[in-house]
Order: structure tokens, then C-alpha cells, then sequence
């Protein structure tokens, strides 16, 4: 195991975030340390798990990816119209949620030849491939959305495996897939290497270009893979599946301490954001913060959680953007 | 008749009254040739199928008229972005655009009624707008507004979900975006009915901004805090209450547990229809998508004098709403025709679901 | 006479009409380490990176064993065999040393593309055993100090040692600039034992350190290789004179002391910071240069980023001019009159992408503005001079510092402190690292002339030489305290004396 997941104090500091948002809520509100609800927040937290391990590649290089939105809703109504539905007479079962992964996988190698190739800064890109994608999936829309009837896809979607709800299974995997190749594979480490010093990468003669490329298509095809599942619980291929998500995602990779100038961080840490972030709001309703105030107080929190996993790397000579 | 009155007299004096009785059938010239006239529908979005709807309406209304310029404006929820689509439109022929709006808020109506005023463009609104406004206040390109009482529809379904609930229990609320008057209109109706139903309490209220995807979570974290204790679920709009559904199917009690919605979406319909959703408010949107639109064609063909001229009830006036509960949800189960709108697409009864003033 | 291993045949290279590489020549022969010196910007490093395939030659020939190579890349470089260590640190700071040392080539250490750690720690273990470094190889590089990034880096570099068929060639650019004397030994000692496996070339200012190790030696003036000598028939003499085409008198002597008055322009009373040093008291004159002789590990780059403001101290006191003062930010000692000439030149003494000019005017804008604007006339007039003076070899004064050579944006970093004329005290922190000796005794040449002028000037040397030669008194720190006193009035300090109180 490489000694950079390790243990340094500031690994600590979103895993003590998460344990004190979970205390703190489970003290203000009764019912809120249940075993009933911890599956609540597994499975809210399920699409913004895997969003965010393909994000993390991302970030850890040192882009940024802003199409994820777009991505999952075009995926979602691909998706949508390849089950059993009440728009097309497709019938294709499980095979719709490889489709759909493939239409994300092939919109985030879009961006990442455009991004490695043409040099275009990826904040624009990927800016532009959540517009396009957009449009292609209201396109796919239409004036109806297509409503899901395949009860197989249903009961992925809305069932549980064993207590444990499916999402959140799929989520774990995925989770835990990211970690390997983070730690175990030249993809991961790589990755790093890039985000810590592009320069002396090329230098040294790394294949920089192709595993930008790589990072950006594992990252479309996870959000692919969000915003099929996402349709699949919801029960329609909706524009807005992934509405919010970006900022959501990006949010939960930053307090999970990946940094966004690249280079530092990774996937647990990603995962243990994104959890904070589900207690969050899970909490704030259980505590019963008035729906007027809840984005304010979401964002203190989230703005402590940010400073509580960058203090210990406060110096007065650091740049901070 | 004195024998003062010669015949071609009376006869003049005849012919003269009939024209000045007839007068106001044959209101004015027209201000735009068929072929001239521009119709735009401004909306949100069209993914949602309320909105789908409120374009086929349009559409369908284009179509039976014989008008081919027919321009949808979607403004995803960005109010800024509503005003500014209508002003880059009328930069260009502005005599003869009418524009029938669902506004994304309700403070987008007074800009896009200057727009008008100033350009000379016509518009329509519907739903709400703020305090104190009134098309007949001098605003004579601001042809009507289509009032929707939110609070009547609120009312509605609050009535149904207690009494699908035998008006005891706790209730959750979903609430729409609110900054809009439907939201908070149609939650003061559910207010107004609790009041009068001590057996029911209300337990929560969030807002998941007429969206239901974010309904689903919102659901599922009640479900979880407050379990058993529920025993109704109110949401503001169709969408929202389709998620809830979801949220509840996941845990076996969809169709258990009365849930109410408004908008009358076909798939709400279908809910209601199989028992699934007890109750939705139908402002029927395929009406609310072309009525401006006929309106205004009406004004520019000179079929209909022009607006300053209308009594004020006739400028702003409450649209009739349609409970649809199990008992009549199939008739409305089926696509609407043409047919069924032609009627209140002719001049002369533009205002045939009106049900009064709203002012 | 065996054919040469390394066969480099009239080599030239232009940047911005500037001639770096002149139709060099120069043969390297196998198993022999041949030592290249010259000024700052006779090319030398400029021909390490043409070799190496950092750069990209405009013309000439490079023969590898009789074969023709072009170094497009630094991988080309390297699978011709030819590896190199940068003077910079070329390191990544956020991964393992293990995978600093084998980047690219981690092949041997996967299994069906998989990391297999264990062999990958072993195989850079095996890299770090030869150079008898003591550093984990599953460390955070980012943990290590600056000496022990240079041994990763130089382990990087033998590891072509395990691709190649034949020996490899490793250039070593100014590998031992930055290290003190421990790991300046260690280093010498590898290439010593590199000898007898691989053909090495060494750059240095160091001239004894070159004489030590090399078997022959080459000078590089302007761009080409003007002489070869043997080892055993020069000394550093000749060398110098080769390099400079002239006699350097008297080094860089000690001048008498001129008498200082007693005004005492920095004071620091039992000043401590936890963990780098405690207890540390001396008084710093007007006029007067106080050199602090110390290993690395003393806690005296803490201290003197405490003086300048870039630290916090927990204990003790300074006082400036008879007050004193709270250092929050840099910024206060800046407006204070306290500059500082860091360490590392490139992270932090110039900013790379700026001209010449602009570095030189950066800290002390209020000297050359007429109300909100910079009175631009005004502040060409103030660098043309300043160039002048200390004879910077720029081709404009708009030249990005980061084009410079080495020696150069010292020079560029010492004139932005100098260019303020209310400066009261001077910290040089390794000043003279990288430079070559002529530099040398410019640099230090004009720092006597400033002290003279009444500045305070805290000089931390590399080598104990430097200390004695410069310093009117001298401190020694070690271990985070300070461990001997040599104050100006008493008799000058051998080098023993000093050397004990380091160990």
C-alpha cells in the first residue's frame, strides 16, 4: 500500500469531520442514529459516491469536469428510452444500462481529446460538453419524458439487497474500484504524478495526453453509469436527473481534502466528503432546520468543513487561490 | 311614427341603429395581416410534461388557425433570462408578436409588461404577479392576465388528502419554489384547511423546487424520521408528488398512503386513476398554452376591439380549475383534441372559463 | 587509448540570438569521469540538458558508443544510456520516493499492470543501498529534507544503471551545490564507485571537489571546451586561470576591518522556535558581517525565515535599530529594512517569468514610483545601473530571469534588496551556492562594499572557507543552538576551531 494514503494528521480531518457531523446531528435529533436511517443516507449518497470517485481522477490531475450534469442527463434519457418504456419499443433490459454507461464513457472521451489534444483548458470544455449534452438529451426528451416500466430496472432502482439498498451496493464497488486503480495502477499513480508536476511528467517522458484523456472518459462513463441509476430509481429519463450535482460533487471531493490545484487527495477522501456532505442534509431535516434557512446553514457548514481540513496546512507563506 | 318621419328617414335611422348596435361585434381594423402575425409561448422548460403540455396547447391552436410563426421560449428557470429572450424578440417586428407567458416568477411580469408596452408587442399572462399591477392601469398592450387561483387550488386538494386520510394523522409537505405566488398560494390553501382539521397535524415542509428528483431524498428522509406517523403526503405540483410516489413505492406503501398534487399531468392522472394519488388540480394546461395566443390573435385580426376598451373582468379574471379524483379521472385519461379547445378559441368566447374577477 | 564512450562533435545552441553552445567538442572515454568546469554561462549546463534531451541541439553531433544519437526526449536520452541529475531539484513531491525514483519505467514491479509494492520498494531500495542513503523508499517524498531529495534524484539517475546493456553515462549537473559536507561526501564517494560501472561527467564550481574525483578535466569558456587537462597535471589554480583567462588575486580576502562603530543594527535576545533552534542571542553591527558557519539541520534556515518575518519565533526578542519589533509577514520586515536572499534561487528569490528589471524593482517599488504610477525612466535608469555595477550578464534588461544563468539571478535577487536604500540588515542564506568562483568574489566582493557602507549583513556560507574569508565575526549553530562564539575583536578562528563546534 502506498505510504501516501497514509497517515498523516491531515488524512484525519474529513473522517473526524464526518464523526462530528454524525454525533452532533444523532445528539440534536432523536431517530436521526438509526440503523434505518444510515441506510437513508447510504442511499442518497449513492449516485453522488460514484460522481464523485470519477471525479476525483479528474481533479487529482489537476482539470476540473463541469459536464457532469449534462452527461447524466443524457445518459439518463438514453437509458430511459432503451428499457421497456412507454416511448420507443425497445426492450433491452440490463444491456440499456451498458448503452447508457458507453454514451457517458464516449461523451468524457470527447472532452478529454479536446482537453489533451487541442490544449483547450478543461474548465471551457467540459463547460461546453454539459451544454451539448444538454441539448441532446432534450432532444431525446422531447415534449414527454420516457417513463421506465421495466420492473427488473424498478426494483434495482428503488430495492434493497440484504437491508443494504442496491444503489449504495453498486456505489461500494465502484468505490472501491476507484481505489484500486488510484493505488494499484500507473492510471492512479499517474494521475497523481500529473497533478504534482506536469512539467517534469512530460519531461521525464510520461504519456501525459493519453491518461488526461483516460481520466476524463472514466470520469464521463461513471457519470454515464450516475445518471442511468439515478433514472432507474426515479422511474423516468428526466433532463433534470442530475440537477445540482456538479457543485454537489465538486463540494464533497473539496472537504474530503482533494485539493482542487491537483495533485493531493483521492478517492476515499472523495468518498468520505460526499458521505459528510449526505449527513448534512439528511441531518438538517432531522434536526428541522426551516427549508428558508437551510442553505445558509449548509453552506457555513460546508465553508468549517473546508477550513477544519486545511488547517494544519495553514503557513503563512502559502499560496492559497 | 309622426307623419314627420318620411320612410327613407326611418329607413336611415334603421339602417344606422343596426350598424351602431352592431358596432362592437366588428370591433376594429386589423392591426396585422394573417401571414404578419408572430406567436411566441414563454415558459420554464419543456421537459417537465405541464410545460409540454402548455407548447402542444399552442401548437394545436397555430394549427387550427392557419398561422405558421409559431416560437417557443424556454428560459430553464432563469428569470433574468425570460425578460431578456422577450426583449431580443422584439427588437424585430414587435406590432405583431403576441406573447403568452407562464412566468418563472412573479417578479418577471412587470419588466416584460414595459417590454410590451414600450415595444408595442402584446402579451398574455398567466398565474400571478405582484401586488398593486393591473393590466387596466394604462398597460394597453398587457391584453389580460390569466389569473390562477392558487389558494382555491390549494384548498382543493388539502380537503381530498384529509379526507382520504379520515382527517386524522400527520401530513408532510412538499413545498414549490418559493418565490413564487402558486407555491406559497397553494400551501396557504393547505394551512387554511389544517386550521379548520385538528385531527391532522403537519409534521414537516421542505422545498424541493417543483423538481422531482429532488423530491425523491426529501421523501425518504421523512419516511425514515418520522416512520409510521405519516399518513398524507401534499405536494405543490404533479412532478413533486410523482417522486414522493417513488420514495414511497420503494418501501411497499405506494397507494397506501394518499398523496395530492397539482397540475393534472397525464401521468398524475394515470396515479389518480389507479389509486395511487388521491386528488390533482387540472388548470388544464393545453388551455393556458394557446388561450393568450387567441386572445391576441383575435385583437390583431380586429376581430375583437382592442384591450382598452375591455371591461376590467375581461382584462383579469380567475380561470376555472378541475378537481380530477378517482371519480372522473378517466375522461381525462385520453390526449385532448383539437375539438375540445376550438370553442373557447373564438372571439366571441374567449372568456367562457372565466369565473369572475381577480381583482 | 580506447575509443570514447561519449563522443560529442561541434555541439551549438542558440536561445534568443544568445550563443550557449559554441561548436563544442569533447570526448568522454569509458569508465572515466571527466569534470567540466567554467563560468556561469560558458554552457555548461546548457550541454548537460543538449545531452541529457532536455534540450534540442541547433547543430552537431552527438555519437553514443560509435552510433549517432539524437536525444529527442529525455526517455530517447535515456535508452541511449544516457541519464542525468538535475541542479534543480527534478522530484515529485507528493508521491513516494520509490516511484520518484523509478517513474516511467515501473514495468518490472507490476503484475498485469498492477502495482506490486514490495518489489517496487525493493528495487528503489536497491538504487538508494548504493548511494548508502538512509531513506525509506515508501516515504512521501515530500517529507524528505532538500539533501535527501537530491540522493532520490541521484538514485533516479543510476537506475538506467538496471535498463541498459552497456554502462551508462550519467551527467551530474552541480549535484553537490546544495549539500554540506556530509552529503557532499556521500555524493563524491558514489560517483567514486560509478567509475568503475558507468563514464560520468561532473559539473562543479566546486574546483577541489572536481579535482578529486575527476580523472580529466574540461574548461568551458563562452560555449566551448577550451582545454582538457588530466588531473594529475593542474591545479585549481590553473583551472582558474583557464576559466577566467587572468589571474583572481587574493581571492576573496578578508579586507582589515574597518572600524565599525559600536551602533548595533540587529539584535536578537534568547530568540526559540520549537523544534529548530533555542536560545539564540548575537548582535549584528552596522557595517558589520556576522557569518554563521553550521550542517545542515541547525536550525539556522528557520532562524534566518524567522528574521525576515516567514516564521513565528515562540520565545525571545528582536530588536531592530534599539526597537523592538514583532515580525507578523515578510512584509513587515520588508518595510523595516530587513531583506533576505533565500536558499532555493528559483522557488524563491526571483520570479521566473519576469524580466531582469522587474525583479529588481519588485520589492521596493517606492522607490521608483511618482505617486500611483512607476516612473518607468526612472526605473531603467536605476536597473541600468544596478546592471552595471554588478556586472549581471543579461542580453536586455527585460530577459525573463529564469533565462539566466544560475549565477546570474543572484546576482538579479541581491540587487532587488539592494536597490532600497533604506536597508538596514542583509540575511544571505548559501549566497554563493551555484555560483562559480568568479561570481563568487564579485558577489562577495560587493558585499563588503555595502557592509562598508553601513549595512548589517547576516551571512550564512556554504563552505567554512567562505565563512572565514568574509565574516568580520563568526557564529557557529548546531543542533538548533549556538555552539561557538568568534566575535571580531578576538583573534581570527582557525578552521579547526570552527569545524569542531559544527560536528
Amino acid at each position: 500500500m502506498p505510504a501516501t494514503v497514509g497517515l498523516e494528521l491531515r488524512s484525519w480531518a474529513p473522517l473526524l469531520a464526518l464523526i462530528v457531523s454524525c454525533v452532533g446531528f444523532g445528539l440534536a435529533a432523536p431517530g436521526f442514529a438509526t440503523v434505518e436511517n444510515l441506510w437513508t443516507i447510504a442511499d442518497r449518497s449513492a449516485i453522488p459516491l460514484i460522481l464523485a470517485v470519477g471525479t476525483t481522477f479528474i481533479i487529482l490531475q489537476g482539470s476540473i469536469d463541469l459536464s457532469i450534469e449534462g452527461v447524466m442527463a443524457a445518459s439518463s434519457l438514453t437509458f430511459a428510452m432503451c428499457v421497456l418504456n412507454n416511448r420507443t419499443g425497445l426492450d433491452l433490459g440490463l444491456f440499456s444500462l451498458v448503452l447508457a454507461t458507453c454514451a457517458g464513457a464516449g461523451l468524457g472521451l470527447l472532452t478529454g481529446l479536446v482537453t489533451a489534444c487541442l490544449r483547450v483548458p478543461s474548465f471551457m470544455v467540459t463547460l461546453g460538453v454539459w451544454s451539448a449534452s444538454m441539448g441532446i438529451a432534450m432532444l431525446l426528451s422531447g415534449d414527454q419524458p420516457p417513463l421506465i416500466k421495466d420492473p427488473m430496472l424498478r426494483a434495482l432502482g428503488l430495492g434493497r439487497s440484504l437491508a443494504v439498498p442496491n444503489l449504495f451496493l453498486v456505489a461500494v464497488a465502484v468505490v472501491l474500484l476507484g481505489y484500486i486503480l488510484q493505488s494499484y495502477t500507473r492510471f492512479g499513480r499517474y494521475s497523481m504524478v500529473i497533478g504534482g508536476g506536469e512539467d517534469m511528467a512530460r519531461l521525464l517522458g510520461l504519456p501525459v495526453d493519453g491518461y488526461k484523456v483516460l481520466a476524463f472518459a472514466f470520469g464521463g462513463l461513471l457519470s454515464g453509469l450516475g445518471g442511468a441509476l439515478e433514472s432507474a430509481r426515479i422511474g423516468l429519463g428526466h433532463v433534470d436527473v442530475g440537477a445540482g450535482q456538479m457543485f454537489a460533487t465538486i463540494t464533497a471531493v473539496v472537504i474530503g481534502g482533494t485539493s482542487l490545484g491537483g495533485g493531493r487527495g483521492g478517492v476515499l477522501q472523495s468518498a468520505l466528503g460526499t458521505l459528510t456532505l449526505a449527513v448534512l442534509t439528511n441531518g438538517m431535516i432531522f434536526v428541522g432546520i426551516s427549508p428558508y434557512a437551510q442553505k445558509s446553514v449548509q453552506g457555513a457548514l460546508i465553508l468549517l468543513a473546508a477550513l477544519v481540513t486545511t488547517w494544519p496546512l495553514r503557513s503563512r507563506l502559502r499560496i492559497v487561490k | 311614427m309622426t307623419r314627420a318621419m318620411s320612410c327613407p328617414a326611418a329607413m336611415t335611422a334603421c339602417v344606422a341603429g343596426i350598424v351602431i348596435a352592431a358596432t362592437p361585434a366588428v370591433a376594429a381594423e386589423p392591426i396585422c395581416d394573417k401571414s404578419e402575425i408572430r406567436l411566441v409561448n414563454s415558459m420554464r422548460e419543456i421537459a417537465q410534461p405541464y410545460h409540454a403540455n402548455l407548447d402542444k396547447g399552442g401548437r394545436l391552436f397555430a394549427a387550427w388557425a392557419g398561422l405558421k410563426n409559431y416560437v417557443l421560449q424556454l428560459n430553464q428557470g432563469d428569470s433574468d433570462k425570460q425578460i431578456s429572450l422577450m426583449r431580443l424578440l422584439v427588437a424585430a417586428n414587435p406590432r405583431c408578436t403576441v406573447f403568452n407567458v407562464e412566468p418563472n416568477a412573479d417578479l418577471v411580469v412587470k419588466p416584460m409588461v414595459d417590454a410590451a408596452n414600450r415595444s408595442g408587442a402584446w402579451i398574455v399572462t398567466h398565474w400571478a404577479h405582484n401586488e398593486g399591477l393591473h393590466p387596466f392601469d394604462g398597460n394597453d398592450h398587457w391584453i389580460a392576465h390569466v389569473a390562477v387561483d392558487s389558494l382555491e387550488a390549494g384548498v382543493a386538494i388539502s380537503t381530498r388528502l384529509v379526507d382520504a386520510m379520515g382527517r386524522t394523522g400527520g401530513v408532510v409537505a412538499l413545498q414549490g419554489r418559493l418565490d413564487t405566488d402558486p407555491a406559497r398560494k397553494r400551501f396557504a390553501g393547505l394551512q387554511q384547511v389544517l386550521q379548520h382539521t385538528p385531527g391532522v397535524t403537519l409534521l414537516d415542509q421542505q422545498t424541493a423546487n417543483w423538481d422531482r428528483t429532488a423530491a425523491f431524498p426529501i421523501m425518504q428522509t421523512w419516511l425514515t424520521k418520522y416512520g409510521g406517523r405519516i399518513k398524507g403526503v401534499w405536494a405543490a405540483n404533479d412532478d413533486m408528488a410523482l417522486g414522493a410516489l417513488e420514495a414511497l413505492r420503494a418501501v411497499g406503501l405506494a397507494g397506501k398512503i394518499p398523496v395530492v398534487g397539482v397540475d393534472g399531468i397525464p401521468e398524475a392522472i394515470a396515479a389518480v386513476e389507479k389509486g395511487e394519488m388521491v386528488a390533482t388540480v387540472s388548470s388544464d394546461a393545453y388551455y393556458q398554452g394557446s388561450i393568450g395566443l387567441a386572445m391576441g390573435t383575435c385583437v390583431l385580426t380586429g376581430q375583437v376591439p382592442l384591450p382598452a376598451s375591455w371591461p376590467k373582468e375581461h382584462r383579469e379574471f380567475y380561470l376555472r380549475l378541475v378537481v380530477i379524483t378517482h371519480d372522473n379521472a378517466a375522461q381525462y385519461l385520453r390526449e385532448p383534441q383539437p375539438e375540445t379547445y376550438v370553442g373557447d378559441w373564438q372571439c366571441d368566447k374567449l372568456w367562457s372559463r372565466s369565473t369572475g374577477k381577480a381583482f | 587509448m580506447t575509443e570514447p564512450v561519449l563522443h560529442v562533435e561541434k555541439l551549438s545552441k542558440s536561445f534568443a540570438g544568445v550563443r550557449a553552445l559554441d561548436d563544442v567538442s569533447l570526448d568522454v572515454r569509458p569508465r572515466e569521469v571527466l569534470g567540466l568546469v567554467g563560468e556561469n554561462g560558458a554552457g555548461k549546463s546548457t550541454l548537460l540538458k543538449v545531452l541529457a534531451g532536455v534540450l534540442r541541439a541547433d547543430r552537431g553531433r552527438i555519437i553514443v558508443r560509435g552510433m549517432p544519437v539524437s536525444p529527442v526526449n529525455v526517455v530517447a536520452a535515456a535508452a541511449a544510456g544516457i541519464g542525468i541529475v538535475f541542479q534543480e531539484q527534478a522530484v515529485l513531491p507528493n508521491v513516494t520516493v520509490a516511484e520518484n525514483i523509478l517513474l516511467g519505467h515501473e514495468r518490472p514491479a507490476l503484475r498485469a499492470g498492477f502495482y506490486d509494492w514490495p518489489r517496487l520498494y525493493a528495487l528503489a531500495a536497491a538504487q538508494l543501498d548504493k548511494l548508502g542513503a538512509k531513506i525509506s523508499p515508501s516515504a512521501p517524498t515530500a517529507t524528505l529534507s532538500f539533501a535527501e531529495r537530491q540522493m532520490v534524484e541521484i538514485a533516479r539517475a543510476l537506475a538506467i544503471e538496471e535498463r541498459t546493456r552497456h554502462e551508462p553515462i550519467i551527467l551530474f549537473d552541480e549535484p553537490t551545490s546544495m549539500l554540506d559536507a556530509n552529503g557532499t561526501e556521500t555524493v563524491l564517494e558514489q560517483i567514486e564507485r560509478l567509475r568503475r560501472r558507468a563514464s560520468v561527467v561532473f559539473v562543479s564550481h566546486r574546483l577541489d571537489e572536481v579535482l578529486r574525483v575527476s580523472d580529466r578535466v574540461c574548461v568551458m569558456v563562452n560555449g566551448r571546451c577550451v582545454a582538457t587537462r588530466d588531473r594529475a597535471m593542474c591545479n585549481v589554480a590553473d583551472l582558474q586561470r583557464l576559466m577566467l583567462g587572468r589571474e583572481l588575486d587574493a581571492k576573496y580576502q578578508r579586507q582589515p576591518l574597518s572600524a565599525h562603530g559600536p551602533k548595533v543594527r540587529l539584535s536578537v535576545r534568547a530568540l526559540g522556535r520549537r523544534n529548530s533552534y533555542h536560545g539564540v542571542s548575537f548582535e549584528l553591527h552596522a557595517g558589520e558581517v556576522l557569518g554563521i558557519s553550521e550542517l545542515a539541520g541547525s536550525g539556522v534556515q528557520s532562524l534566518c525565515r524567522t528574521l525576515f518575518g516567514a516564521e513565528r519565533a515562540d520565545t525571545g526578542e528582536i530588536v531592530l535599530d534599539g526597537r523592538s519589533v514583532r515580525l507578523r509577514e515578510p512584509a513587515d520586515a520588508v518595510g523595516l529594512g530587513i531583506g533576505y536572499v533565500p536558499a532555493e534561487r528559483r522557488l524563491e528569490g526571483i520570479v521566473g517569468g519576469f524580466g531582469v528589471r522587474e525583479n529588481m524593482t519588485l520589492a521596493h517599488l517606492d522607490e521608483i514610483r511618482r505617486g500611483p504610477f512607476i516612473h518607468l525612466a526612472g526605473e531603467r535608469q536605476v536597473v541600468k545601473s544596478w546592471i552595471e555595477r554588478m556586472r549581471i550578464r543579461t542580453p536586455t534588461a527585460d530577459t525573463p530571469a529564469h533565462d539566466l544563468s544560475g549565477g546570474n539571478q543572484q546576482k538579479v535577487v541581491l540587487a532587488k534588496w539592494l536597490v532600497g536604500r533604506k536597508l538596514k540588515v542583509l540575511i544571505l542564506d548559501h549566497p554563493s551556492r551555484g555560483l562559480d568562483v568568479g561570481a563568487k568574489a564579485e558577489l562577495f566582493a560587493l558585499i563588503r562594499e555595502f557592509a562598508r557602507a553601513g549595512l548589517g549583513v547576516l551571512l550564512v556560507a556554504d563552505t567554512v572557507e567562505e565563512v572565514m574569508a568574509l565574516s568580520d565575526s563568526i557564529i557557529v549553530m548546531k543542533d538548533g543552538v549556538v555552539s561557538g562564539r568568534f566575535p571580531a575583536s578576538a583573534a581570527k578562528p582557525s578552521r579547526l576551531q570552527i569545524l569542531e563546534r559544527m560536528v
